[in-house]
């Protein structure tokens, strides 16, 4: 099910109706789509085609549009037909107003309607954000009532009798009386808004896509144009390539941006060639930030299942000197403590993640010219791999 | 699996079920010992209270009687435990003599597991004197071998020097004062490579059960494992050969009617040749970044730096691997141990170090499910015999689209793959999470070790479109 489209079945819509829902509006992995023309008119290059037994399939190239922002060094695209049709195929980009499907405009449109027909993935999240303090507030009553229980039976000198502790798994939300009263005024309220003329709601939001994004869309499947904000004409390749990185160098000095854009270690080149391999391989790629990690890999979409893999991703400089004359300070480029990568390994193993860990190679200047930077083939001297860390417990593998 | 350790649960966790002789296991695995489960020697055994779980607040109604009689209780069970006299009789003990400049101990009394699979035999020139020159095999221990077994109380070892008591003057076969803890820790630490951290880490592995033999072989004697058994290289049969050369025809031929790769437009679609026409070898296209661990590394190394520590230190063998001390077969586990505060997380150069000399496993079969048996056996989850991975491969789907016209070519192809037993189907999310090279790295941290597998992605051959 789409969590913003209205569900009129009901409960009906859960388990495999929903999955299915989702398998139909989501089917496509990647913004381009394969058609095989079913008209019933002669075409020779079809029946030509088909001796070879290759069918005949044309591409459909949605060709969006997005904009340039340098503030945000983001790609944004404020089309909402374009935003859904990016989000649909291939789960790229993120609302700015939602929590990662553009969901606002539709979350205003049911505020105006009856209340708590149709929930958003925000709405969601709140109540069970809700759900979840209620069920602490009981539990930490009971381990008190428990503690109190066994205080008073030592001091009788007798047994505890055992006090019931909730647990998350059985625990049910008991509806207060309290949140039912405050229920009631409301739908008088809502009766007299729906009898005002309401005036058209302007969805406000936009789709935000990362420069990596962003690239991977305008490089390999040609179907995103970026408009420049000064000019407002589509930027050409050469032009996104320079800005696209220049966006890391001009918040240097000026002395420094100049010889910085033909650097191999650019931030966004690094973190291209990260991208680009997970995304090649079939993965849905988002930011793991939340996690400690730069990378989430999902198998086809966050709606699908929870990720399976957290990326951190690491660069290695080819030649040491490289490293010690960077101006630009690339995340996790030294090797860093043994209490850091416990950390993030415990953090993700606590949400059943397992951690990779990138490895990016970064050319040395002495062995490439600098002056490959000027166009995408620099990106072949790059190379990754990666490396699964996982906790080793010796008592559980003696088998 | 090992998830599951960590998942946070309200319920507080009752020890397991142990075996109340079993004096050495520890409950679980980051809580210490349940001091109130050892047999203590003296006075009849104290009442076992139930481990709970310590209020993190005073109660507000105040009063913590309870809670501090819950503490008592379990800290006289851990004193008491502590105080206990370590109980193992004088006629099951092994007898030894440490010889400090060899950094060896020589066994003169041999008892139970230490001749099982610890120690090694070396062959030394006999130095009593009226005996004759000749040369004696005789069992020798390594200094953590040694030093687990005197903290066991299974080894009395004396130093060699020592006076040594006359015959009349000697108890139950001792020849002179052997050495306490404290004394053979003092000597033993630092010898043969040996720090604080490798004897932690080797003794929590003994403990458990693990056969735990050197990496690097100290001397020329010692038992070193029969090599892995070498990859397979690339199959020269005939079949192989043409495919490749298929291959490469098909490749000059796409590039000539399509132009060469060109880095502006890196994905190039043809209708006419049905390039690139769906999503699977679309996916494939868009692989052309240099990618997996068979790309060379150009790492240039300081030339004055330090020797990495992260070197395989310990094999480990599973205690249900026949383990044969004379010929040890290949290790289940190579560890590399390092201290955790003044060592960093290895460096990419050197993990590649490190798994250029471990071999490739296959992808993990998933465990079977047996039905409970009362004989209680479970069947060991070997990896299957067929070495062929079972990772799909689009290159034969590409060629069967080319050849539909001649299907008797493919089923003559194809019938030698069918040939082989079916090999069970590969989770591929298992195989992604095990890697296809494991080494164990054992951070230790002043005493708190932890143990991490990093495996070699596999990511390659596994896609997901």
């Amino acid at each position: 099910m789409s969590l913003i489209t209205p569900n009129r079945r009901g409960g009906a819509n859960k388990g495999g109706a929903r999955r299915n829902e989702n398998n139909r509006i989501y089917g496509l992995p990647l913004p381009l789509e394969f058609s095989t023309p079913a008209t019933a008119r002669f075409h020779p290059a079809r029946h030509i085609l088909g001796l070879f037994g290759i069918p005949d399939t044309r591409i459909l190239n949605p060709h969006c549009e997005g904009t340039f922002d340098p503030l945000t060094c983001s790609v944004w695209v404020t089309n909402s037909k374009d935003s859904t049709i990016l989000w649909r195929r291939g789960f790229f980009g993120k609302g700015d107003l939602s929590r990662s499907e553009p969901s606002w405009h539709t979350r205003q449109m049911t505020a105006r309607k009856a209340a708590g027909k149709f929930l958003t993935s925000e709405e969601i999240r709140e109540k069970r954000r809700a759900e979840r303090k209620q069920f602490k507030l009981d539990r930490a009553a009971a381990l008190a009532q428990a503690a109190a229980e066994a205080e008073a039976a030592f001091a009788e000198g007798r047994e505890a009798a055992p006090v019931a502790i909730p647990s998350g798994a059985t625990w049910k939300p008991q509806a207060h009386p309290t949140a039912e009263d405050s229920r009631s005024p409301t739908p008088a309220l809502t009766e007299e808004v729906e009898q005002e003329p309401e005036e058209p709601l302007e969805d406000l939001e936009h789709l935000q896509l990362t420069l990596q994004e962003a690239f991977f869309l305008i490089w390999n499947f040609n179907c995103l144009t970026v408009i420049d904000p000064a000019t407002n004409e589509p930027m050409s390749l050469q032009q996104i390539w320079s800005t696209f990185r220049s966006v890391y160098c001009d918040k240097l000095p000026p002395p420094l941006s100049e010889p910085a854009m033909k650097r191999f270690d650019n931030p966004f080149l690094v973190n291209y060639v990260a991208y680009h391999y997970f995304r090649s391989l079939g993965w849905v790629v988002k930011g793991g930030i939340k996690f400690c990690v730069d990378l989430l890999l999902y198998k086809r979409g966050p709606v699908f299942h929870h990720a399976e893999f957290a990326v951190l991703v690491m660069p290695v400089y080819e030649d040491p000197a490289d490293q010690e004359s960077s101006p630009f300070t690339l995340a996790n480029a030294e090797p860093f403590s043994w209490s850091w990568l416990s950390t993030v390994n415990r953090v993700n193993s606590q949400v059943q993640k397992t951690l990779i860990l990138a490895y990016v190679t970064i050319p040395a200047s002495s062995r490439v010219s600098c002056d490959q930077t000027m166009s995408p083939a620099c990106l072949a001297h790059y190379s990754i791999r990666e490396v699964v860390l996982r906790r080793f417990l010796p008592a559980r593998m003696r088998d | 699996m090992d998830d599951n350790l960590e998942r946070p649960t309200s319920k507080s966790q009752l020890p397991p079920a142990e075996h109340p002789e079993d004096e050495q296991s520890s409950g679980d695995e980051d809580q210490g010992p349940d001091w109130t489960k050892l047999p203590s020697v003296s006075g009849p055994r104290p009442v076992i209270p139930k481990r709970g779980e310590k209020d993190f607040e005073p109660i507000a109604a105040g009063g913590s009687g309870y809670q501090r009689h819950v503490l008592d209780r379990s800290r006289s069970a851990m004193f008491d435990a502590l105080r206990a006299a370590p109980s193992i009789s004088s006629k099951s003990a092994s007898h030894a003599v440490w010889y400090p400049e060899l950094a060896r101990a020589h066994v003169t009394i041999a008892r139970g597991v230490v001749v099982a699979n610890m120690g090694h035999s070396v062959a030394r020139p006999s130095l009593d004197p009226g005996v004759s020159q000749k040369v004696q095999k005789r069992l020798e221990l390594l200094p953590e071998e040694a030093l687990y077994l005197i903290e066991r109380g299974a080894l009395f070892c004396r130093k060699a020097g020592e006076p040594v008591l006359a015959e009349e003057e000697r108890l139950d076969e001792m020849e002179g004062a052997p050495m306490s803890v404290q004394q053979a820790f003092a000597e033993m630490i630092g010898k043969e490579d040996l720090t604080l951290e490798k004897y932690q880490v080797y003794a929590y592995l003994k403990r458990l059960g693990y056969a735990v033999t050197r990496a690097k072989p100290p001397t020329s004697e010692y038992p070193v494992p029969t090599p892995y058994p070498s990859a397979a290289s690339p199959s020269t049969t005939i079949f192989a050969r043409l495919r490749n050369l298929f291959r490469s025809f098909v490749f000059g031929l796409r590039n000539l009617l399509l132009g060469s790769f060109d880095w502006r437009r890196p994905i190039k679609f043809s209708r006419w040749l049905h390039h690139n026409m769906d999503y699977t070898s679309l996916s494939k296209s868009l692989r052309f970044l240099p990618s997996g661990h068979d790309v060379p590394l150009h790492i240039k190394t300081k030339s004055g730096a330090p020797p990495s520590p992260y070197e395989i230190f310990y094999h480990l063998y599973k205690p249900s691997t026949p383990f044969k001390k004379t010929a040890p077969p290949p290790p289940d586990f190579s560890v590399v141990v390092v201290n955790a505060r003044t060592t960093p997380i290895p460096s990419l150069h050197e993990l590649s170090t490190l798994f250029g000399v471990l071999p490739e496993l296959p992808p993990p079969v998933p465990r079977k499910r047996q039905a409970f048996t009362p004989g209680g056996s479970k069947t060991p989850t070997a990896p299957p015999p067929v070495p062929t991975s079972v990772a799909p491969s689009s290159e034969a789907s590409s060629w069967r689209k080319l050849f539909q016209w001649a299907p008797s070519c493919m089923t003559k192809q194809s019938s030698p793959e069918k040939a082989q037993p079916q090999a069970p189907r590969t989770n591929p999310f298992l195989a992604l999470k095990t890697g296809n090279k494991i080494i164990v790295i054992a951070a230790v941290d002043a005493g708190t070790t932890t143990f991490f597998r990093f495996g070699q992605g596999v990511f390659k051959e596994w896609p997901m479109l």
